[in-house]
């Protein structure tokens, strides 16, 4: 008996045990982080020059393998050819260019001579120059002519022509790499063929002289083939890697490539299984994304060739790193920065911050590496926070888990502190409304850098000239059009409900009390005008652009996240007429949303140097950052004073002068746009109307985002009612019932 | 003397060294992980580790969702215990006494074991679902769609559920303790014309006593464990009368909230103990004269 009883009530803790700990996915797999990098005993530490110093504008440089890096300075519309060796010193190699003629691209031969693509332009500085000419000139390194070939205007098929990359093989033939095709010329100077890649080609360049690859994005996947000069076409290659995005060069004679892909750089040679990683780039403060060559030289060393496009005058700099042991190099105290995927400007960021901190390098954790799973990222997250092993700097954006669930867990720390006690910050300098986007119960969790503001864009002569509108007027607006007219493009059921649901969610919900009203009438309408939408799309590809429609008047709304002046801009000109940005339908004071358009990042309440992410969370927020964004269309600033600069640049007026010697003003930005980018768009400067009214947006946006999991419960329940199955009043009942159970478990 | 001494030293060495990885085993994945959740129920979170005491306990009991879940889960096993108990029962005495097809019917009775709980899941959504064949047939006779998951019915769907999946496993624990109750005194029982109803009670029930405890625990743990069924069914926040404990718990999981799901796992382990402990009494004692 006693025996059964212990049994028994082994079989019942074993039970109740189970139960406690439940939920346990029990994978085994961990996270690839920076920090591994810390364990290695080396580090490459990179030195940086400025190339072509102040006076020159650098674009296109070529490395020769021994140190060499040739390239083109621009001054005053005047192209120059440089060679810098690795001692530092830097030469001019004498070319002789016909006025108006500039080096498109430099490339070299088997031999080491160099190949020079030259275009020449009806003018030089214009904004309406045109290719007339295209050549090839191959030199020694001192700059004598070995070779002139005049391909004439056959490469040169519109406008925007230019060269991307050129190389002779061992043979003699000539390759010039072209946005989407191979053009090849004979040793003679004889045409010979052009092979049409049908996609914007990433590069081109030569296995040890014998192979010419070319990399680029194909059907699914991105692709390296080689080219077949008998075949006048493009081969698959013989090896068992499958590439992923990146940049591709020749390897030189360390490897048969050496390529970069997110933030490393390997090497690989043709029939391994596996590329050799070489580097991290973000550990060497070099941002990779703008890398335009890169090469391993004999002795080991790394030479980088990248140009900041985002910078005032197109910055170049070339990086030379240097393998050394890590006792060699001043410590620093070591942040981490989780997120589960890196996207561009916090990479952009923290490269920043580490080139410029003497005391803290932010290392990268990311959970999403590999392809794991949302479940997997999640559960190795949470253990990791729970175990104290978190990362210092939490990605907002791209965090498994929700503000929500970070607060619960008590894994973030309230920033109003810092934000208060800190001389050097201000609260009041910064938009109010993007501030209050991560503000929990009083407690401040976040900061962004830059962000967006969600909106409908519509004609003024539809939506009016208010600024919010109200689900009414919308259906009013709808009823009032023919039939044929679309309310917004590519819109399902489902779409339309979830975009009506993101602003006025929070009217059927008070989290503050724990209740819901969805049985009201309000919410009704929602799903009636949700049910207006087709249930499924198909994307017609020979039918009318979303332009066209829009000027025919046969589509109504465009739904934007609207990150510049410029941005609006561009939407008056589509509209053809004067438009308003008048948000989502709702009955409060605005419908249009911030969103986070840049780095966005918390603090975790763990960490041991709070004092480093407050550092980096200062950074972010500093004059400096806040006024060089990566791009102009990069988002609005969080700072006051970056926001009104940005305006005052939008709307100061730039001139050129052209060949007549006429002042004309430059546009400040090129859009293309339509179904395939065939039409393109000048933004002038803007005015202060249009200022005004992007200063009036941001002012009275919100920051209200439906509960996803409310937002799940709902989709689910009104399945019911666009199948016909039920009626909208049962619905509501069932979607009542359930998010209360919800909110009651929020409690 | 002593030799036997040092045989019992060393056997008892033996024995050790055998058992040390089911103990490692036990103290590692039960013993360890019970103390790590008494832990984290007295903490407001797990990464600044404050010591509250009850305030996670308090914070819980005074949740409406966890006491909906628990009056639910109390209700679902009120139930749906004593009915997988009873008719499993029922069954073995039928199939126990002189019927035909006897073995065709203990198959039926276990085909459910076998079915996968996805398949399980599917057959049920395609007969309970408003468009399913259950409403089919209930219109044939002129009434009304009955939105069996999402309305105050879920609960009968989910006991009958209950019941088909586990009356199989029930029965064949009832069918081999009845075999085993000694036949010359059921004989001596019949001889001294005792009335049917008098051997089942006074004998049968006496000898089934512990297979009956045994049942009811695992049919208790498996009421429990129905939250896998109800979760395929109708998502982890489902119309009210079907949240359960594990609804609770998941959810909370979900949201990392672990503080809160340590709590209700202990509050929910206590009562499991409370329940289990009253069992034990009851079978002490309606068993104690049957056993040695």
């Amino acid at each position: 008996m006693r025996m059964k009883n212990w049994l028994a009530a082994g079989i019942a803790m074993a039970a109740a045990l189970a139960l406690a700990g439940c939920g346990g996915k029990g994978k085994e797999e961990s996270v690839p982080e920076a920090a591994e990098n810390a364990k290695d005993d080396y580090i490459y530490v990179a030195e940086y020059e400025s190339l072509g110093g102040d006076d020159y504008a650098v674009g296109n440089a070529m490395m020769d393998g021994q140190g060499t890096v040739y390239f083109v300075g621009v001054k005053e519309n005047k192209a120059k050819l440089f060679a810098r060796k690795m001692d530092g010193s830097q030469e001019e190699i004498p070319v002789d260019l016909d006025e108006n003629t500039m080096i498109s691209v430099i490339g070299k031969d088997v031999e080491g001579n160099l190949l020079l693509g030259l275009v020449t332009y009806d003018q030089i500085g214009g904004m309406e120059s045109k290719p007339q000419n295209a050549a090839i000139r191959k030199i020694s390194a001192d700059g004598t002519v070995l070779q002139d070939i005049d391909t004439g205007k056959t490469m040169i098929k519109d406008d925007g022509f230019y060269m991307q990359g050129l190389l002779q093989d061992k043979d003699g033939n000539y390759y010039v790499c072209l946005q989407n095709s191979i053009y090849v010329v004979k040793q003679d100077g004889q045409p010979y063929c052009e092979i049409d890649v049908g996609t914007y080609i990433g590069s081109m360049f030569d296995v040890k002289g014998e192979k010419v690859l070319v990399s680029y994005f194909g059907e699914m996947t991105y692709e390296l083939q080689e080219v077949d000069l008998a075949g006048k076409r493009l081969k698959a290659l013989d090896t068992p890697m499958t590439f992923e995005y990146g940049t591709y060069l020749s390897g030189g004679e360390t490897a048969d490539i050496l390529y970069t892909a997110g933030t490393k750089l390997y090497t690989y040679n043709l029939g391994d299984e596996e590329p050799v990683e070489i580097l991290n780039w973000v550990d060497s403060d070099i941002y990779s994304e703008n890398l335009r060559n890169f090469q391993i030289l004999a002795d080991g060393r790394v030479v980088a060739f990248s140009v900041d496009w985002s910078s005032e005058k197109a910055k170049s700099e070339l990086a030379v790193l240097t393998k050394k042991d890590r006792s060699e190099v001043p410590e620093k105290v070591v942040l981490t920065y989780g997120t589960t995927y890196l996207p561009y400007f916090a990479k952009a960021d923290v490269v920043a911050f580490n080139k410029q901190s003497d005391k803290y390098r932010i290392e990268i954790k990311e959970y999403g590496e590999g392809d794991k799973d949302y479940e997997t990222m999640v559960s190795l997250w949470s253990a990791d926070m729970s175990s104290g092993d978190g990362p210092d700097i939490i990605d907002m954006v791209y965090c498994p888990v929700g503000l929500g669930e970070l607060v619960s867990m008590g894994a973030v720390e309230d920033l109003n502190p810092y934000l208060d006690g800190d001389a050097d910050v201000n609260r009041e300098d910064y938009v109010e409304n993007a501030m209050k986007l991560y503000e929990a119960d009083g407690k401040l969790y976040a900061v962004m850098r830059c962000f967006g503001i969600d909106t409908m864009i519509g004609k003024e002569s539809d939506v009016g000239s208010g600024t919010s509108w109200t689900l009414d007027d919308l259906m009013a607006l709808v009823d009032s059009k023919e039939s044929d007219v679309e309310l917004f493009e590519y819109t399902t059921k489902y779409n339309a409900l979830q975009m009506m649901l993101a602003i006025n969610g929070d009217k059927f919900v008070d989290e503050e009390n724990g209740t819901c009203s969805f049985q009201d009438g309000e919410f009704i309408k929602i799903l009636e005008f949700a049910n207006r939408f087709p249930q499924d799309i198909t994307y017609d590809q020979s039918g009318p652009s979303s332009m066209e429609k829009i000027r025919n008047g046969k589509l109504l709304l465009l739904k934007e996240t609207v990150t510049s002046v410029q941005q609006y801009q561009l939407y008056e000109s589509t509209f053809g007429e004067p438009i308003n940005m008048i948000g989502y339908p709702t009955s409060g004071e605005s419908g249009t949303m911030i969103t986070p358009n840049g780095t966005t990042v918390a603090m975790n309440a763990n960490s041991k140097n709070k004092e480093g992410v407050w550092e980096f969370m200062k950074f972010l927020l500093d004059e400096e950052r806040q006024e060089n964004l990566q791009s102009a269309n990069a988002g609005f600033p969080v700072l006051k004073s970056a926001l009104e600069k940005q305006f005052e640049k939008d709307m100061t007026k730039e001139y050129y002068e052209d060949v007549d010697g006429t002042q004309k003003e430059m546009p400040k930005g090129v859009w293309t746009t339509g179904a395939s980018g065939e039409v393109t768009v000048d933004v002038y400067a803007a005015s202060k109307e249009q200022v005004d009214r992007i200063r009036q947006m941001i002012d009275t946006a919100g920051g209200a985002r439906i509960d996803s999991q409310i937002l799940s419960i709902i989709v689910d329940e009104a399945q019911s009612y666009f199948d016909g199955q039920k009626k909208a009043e049962d619905v509501t009942g069932l979607i009542q019932e359930r998010v209360q159970v919800y909110l009651n478990e929020k409690r | 003397m002593k030799r036997d001494k040092d045989k019992r030293k060393r056997g008892r060495k033996i024995s050790s060294l055998f058992l040390s990885p089911s103990i490692l085993g036990v103290l590692v994945f039960f013993v360890l992980p019970f103390f790590v959740v008494i832990f984290y129920s007295v903490v407001d979170n797990p990464i600044s580790h404050q010591f509250v005491f009850l305030d996670n306990f308090k914070m819980v009991f005074n949740n409406a969702a966890f006491r909906q879940a628990a009056a639910n889960t109390m209700k679902f096993s009120a139930i749906a215990v004593p009915l997988a108990v009873v008719l499993s029962l029922g069954l073995a005495m039928l199939l126990d006494s002189k019927m035909p097809f006897k073995s065709q019917f203990r198959t039926f009775f276990l085909t459910p074991m076998m079915v996968p709980i996805a398949s399980i899941v599917l057959i049920w959504q395609v007969l309970f679902h408003y468009n399913g064949m259950v409403n089919d047939i209930t219109s044939l006779f002129g009434m009304g769609k009955i939105d069996w998951l999402k309305s105050d019915h879920a609960q009968i769907v989910i006991i009958v559920l209950f019941l088909w999946k586990n009356l199989g496993y029930n029965m064949i624990l009832f069918m081999a303790a009845l075999s085993s109750i000694p036949k010359d005194i059921l004989e001596v029982a019949i001889l001294e014309s005792a009335k049917p109803w008098q051997i089942f009670w006074f004998i049968k029930i006496r000898y089934l006593s512990s297979t009956l405890l045994f049942v009811t625990i695992m049919s208790l743990i498996n009421s429990f464990k129905v939250f896998r069924e109800i979760y395929l069914l109708t998502d982890d926040y489902p119309y009210p009368t079907v949240y359960m404990m594990q609804h609770f718990m998941n959810n909370t999981f979900g949201k990392l909230d672990y503080q809160r799901l340590s709590a209700a796992a202990i509050m929910m382990s206590l009562v499991m103990v409370v329940i289990i402990g009253i069992l034990f009494l009851a079978e002490n004692y309606f068993g104690r004269d049957v056993e040695g």
